[in-house]
């Protein structure tokens, strides 16, 4: 038989009794004890370190399990959850089943959970804590009544002083006039007091953003196949699809959530470049998405939950294809594609250029994510007369200039990449300074050069800075090819 | 006349075998696509090199430019840039340049102003793809070379390259040959290995002419780019080198006349009638060593 185990934290230089469990219970070990006292009643102990961001993981992956129940679950301090389950309860057969399908289930994955059901967040929070039934609304106030003064959610200060004063529990402190109160042991506790009862409307902060549109699947026999996944994925989105067509509208942001049966939520999602609804078109991508994600996901012990989300849509009007039917496709063609790049290789893996207002070659040319169009801007002053290369390099590449013919002219010949290149002609300087605005003071004017070698092959150098007397030698650098 | 009809039935029959072995349409019918009538073969206005190729480069399929150096990515870049507009028309869509994050960082990305200076390209008429892997690299290729909506598809490759064998390379050319939009499969740095491509070109610089001015030209400038272009693999399997200009106005190629090279030796001078030459062993390829 294993000893009883104990959590330690270290709290104001002494280490304290966490957490612990039942058996250690049972030996009279408290809560915030000394660990050293908790020693003395029972040397037999096991102790581990707290590990508070451990913890947070675990309440964050309870927090995503919960989602199959509500969208709107937020985290509550370090060990507890609010679930908005307004709306919601009736899909469970009520609010009383809910919540014990809830806990039986977090039980079978090895959670000892408190839960309770209120009309507002504090009296929810108390009814969890303190063990109450279901409080129904406008009882909250008699429910809360015998409950120690920790069930309204205060700090330690304020509950001494309350205690200090002879209010023990909350009935007392909730019979008492609210102008002294407040004054003495601030406004909180007033707050505290009509958040409980309902008086003032008290907010929870979901984690995700809540789905305008979602449809979800549940299996008594768990998917244990990623194949399954991909067959399901279709039929999702045709009933999506039906909900998108009667708003007139098409997703932007798909979200699919893949809900383990031990516990383990997956999350994957796709964007599109314009609004899509078309069940074979939004399979496609989660196709690719499983792919690409293949290896990271783990099916396990197989998902019983399957849910498709739009988590950002836009209008999308039926048009008339013309009577070849392909004119209209073909902008068509190309987002779908980007889509499906980027659900398979991310975000980044289709990039188009915007041009830029900036005379530095580097900072002329934005590389955004393919999207949706934009509305065309008035073109930045154009690609003007100098001649630009048609590739780049970034950054520049240092090249060791040997000799000048002229102190300000091009290099008779430079090395770069350890290979020498002898230059046949030159054409220059284009002097381009550097922007005052966003460069640091010391940045130099760049003097540019084509230049050609003897075999033809065409390079774009610069020196950064002129050269002086008593200055330090002025650098070059090569940094674009010319066809 | 009767037999004449049989004969003719039957080489117009063979013919339509022959191109399907080749995966190209046949010759007989004119395909369309987007409304647009996809054109066989692409002249590049250059005579001799547009006679071994059998009239010019194929309008869709794979095509294969080789850079026997890094350094010489930007002429072979350029030359696919500027087969890209020959090509097409300016109504096709966007051209996408897949390449792995490797080619991209030793040879440069495309730099969207100097395309739209040398070659009239739009800056939305470019997307960009750089991926980490080959495969991915392969992938994209094979998935864009299927949309017509495009107007070419650059993918560019650094040697050694083991992926990119015949099978690969054939699965590439049949999917752009299907697609009716040219592929140009940009090799970096290396010899030419067996592919599938019905075309390799050898793209190298030339010295560029001078710049044209009202009155002759400006001694000493910088003027269209030039390509030293050896026709490697064709069809016809007839050995050619030329010199061509790019003329980004016209949107033309010009052929330089040997005579008129100024830069004598910086062409090198192909066999003309005979056989290609045998490749020279142990030849030391630049650069083989930078990461």
């Amino acid at each position: 038989m294993r000893p009883p185990l104990v959590v330690s934290c270290r709290e104001d230089n002494t280490q304290r009794v966490h957490a612990l469990d039942e058996r250690a219970e049972a030996l009279r070990l408290r809560r915030g004890m000394g660990l050293a006292d908790a020693r003395a009643i029972c040397p037999g102990i096991e102790v581990v370190e707290a590990d508070p961001a451990a913890d947070a993981r675990l309440l964050s992956a309870i927090a995503d399990w919960c989602d199959r129940y509500t969208p709107l679950v937020a985290v509550d301090g370090t060990d507890g959850l609010f679930l908005d389950i307004a709306g919601c309860a009736h899909l469970f057969g009520g609010e009383e089943e809910m919540l014990a399908d809830v806990v039986a289930r977090l039980a079978a994955q090895g959670f000892d959970v408190r839960a309770g059901i209120a009309s507002t967040p504090g009296a929810a929070w108390a009814a969890a804590r303190h063990g109450l039934p279901p409080v129904p609304h406008g009882a909250e106030a008699a429910a809360l009544a015998p409950l120690p003064l920790a069930a309204l959610r205060l700090e330690a200060a304020t509950v001494r002083g309350l205690e200090g004063v002879g209010l023990r529990s909350v009935g007392p402190v909730m019979a008492a006039a609210r102008a002294p109160l407040a004054r003495r042991f601030g406004r909180a506790l007033i707050l505290r007091i009509d958040q409980a009862v309902g008086a003032v409307e008290e907010a929870i902060s979901p984690r995700w953003p809540v789905a305008p549109l979602s449809v979800e699947r549940r299996f008594a026999e768990p998917l244990s196949r990623l194949e399954d996944v991909q067959r399901l994925v279709p039929l999702l989105a045709a009933s999506l699809a039906r909900d998108l067509e009667r708003r007139g509208e098409g997703a932007r942001r798909l979200h699919l959530a893949l809900f383990r049966a031990d516990g383990a939520v997956s999350r994957l999602s796709v964007g599109t470049a314009r609004p899509v609804r078309e069940p074979k078109l939004v399979a496609g991508l989660f196709s690719e998405r499983l792919k690409a994600a293949g290896g990271e996901i783990d099916v396990g012990f197989g998902y019983d939950l399957v849910r498709l989300a739009a988590l950002s849509v836009a209008r999308l009007d039926p048009s008339q294809a013309d009577l070849a039917g392909d004119a209209a496709d073909r902008a068509d063609d190309v987002a779908f594609f980007a889509d499906r790049v980027r659900a398979r290789l991310g975000e980044q893996a289709l990039q188009r250029a915007v041009m830029v207002e900036s005379h530095l070659p580097e900072r002329a040319v934005l590389s955004l994510p393919h999207g949706p169009e934009e509305p065309a801007r008035p073109a930045a002053s154009g690609p003007g007369p100098a001649e630009r290369p048609i590739r780049l390099l970034t950054p520049p590449e240092p090249i060791e200039v040997f000799a000048t013919e002229v102190p300000e002219g091009p290099p008779l010949h430079f090395r770069w990449r350890r290979a020498s290149h002898r230059i046949a002609r030159a054409e220059g300087p284009e002097r381009i300074a550097p922007e005052w605005w966003r460069d640091p003071v010391e940045a130099q004017a760049r003097d540019y050069f084509r230049v050609e070698d003897g075999d033809g092959r065409r390079y774009w150098v610069f020196r950064e800075g002129p050269y002086g007397a008593g200055a330090p030698m002025p650098r070059w650098f090569v940094q674009g090819i010319f066809a | 006349m009767a037999q004449d009809a049989t004969a003719r039935g039957v080489l117009s029959s063979l013919r339509r075998d022959i191109a399907r072995v080749e995966g190209r349409p046949a010759e007989t019918l004119v395909v369309r696509r987007h409304g647009v009538a996809v054109r066989d073969a692409v002249p590049l206005g250059a005579a001799r090199l547009d006679a071994a190729l059998g009239g010019g480069l194929p309008a869709a399929g794979l095509v294969e430019l080789h850079a026997a150096e890094t350094r010489d990515a930007g002429a072979a870049a350029g030359f696919a840039l500027a087969l890209a507009a020959l090509s097409r028309g300016e109504a096709a869509g966007p051209l996408l340049w897949v390449a792995t994050g490797e080619a991209l960082a030793e040879a440069g990305a495309p730099y969207a102003p100097g395309l739209a200076g040398r070659f009239g390209m739009a800056p939305q008429a470019l997307l960009t793809s750089a991926v980490r892997r080959l495969e991915d690299a392969l992938w994209v290729a094979e998935e864009a070379a299927a949309l017509g909506a495009l107007r070419a598809v650059i993918l560019e490759l650094r040697e050694p390259a083991p992926r990119l064998d015949l099978t690969a390379t054939r699965r590439l050319h049949r999917r752009a040959a299907g697609g009716g939009l040219p592929l140009y499969l940009l090799r970096q740095a290396g010899w030419p290995v067996p592919t599938a491509a019905p075309v390799r070109l050898v793209v190298a610089p030339a010295p560029a002419a001078e710049r044209a001015m009202a009155a002759g030209t400006l001694e000493g400038s910088i003027g269209p780019p030039a390509f030293a272009v050896t026709v490697s693999k064709s069809r016809l399997a007839i050995p050619a080198t030329a010199t061509l200009e790019w003329n980004g106005h016209d949107r033309a190629f010009r052929e330089r006349e040997p005579a008129r090279a100024a830069h004598p030796g910086a062409v090198a001078a192909l066999s003309g009638d005979r056989a290609h030459p045998a490749r020279q062993a142990g030849a030391v390829v630049a650069f083989r060593g930078v990461a």
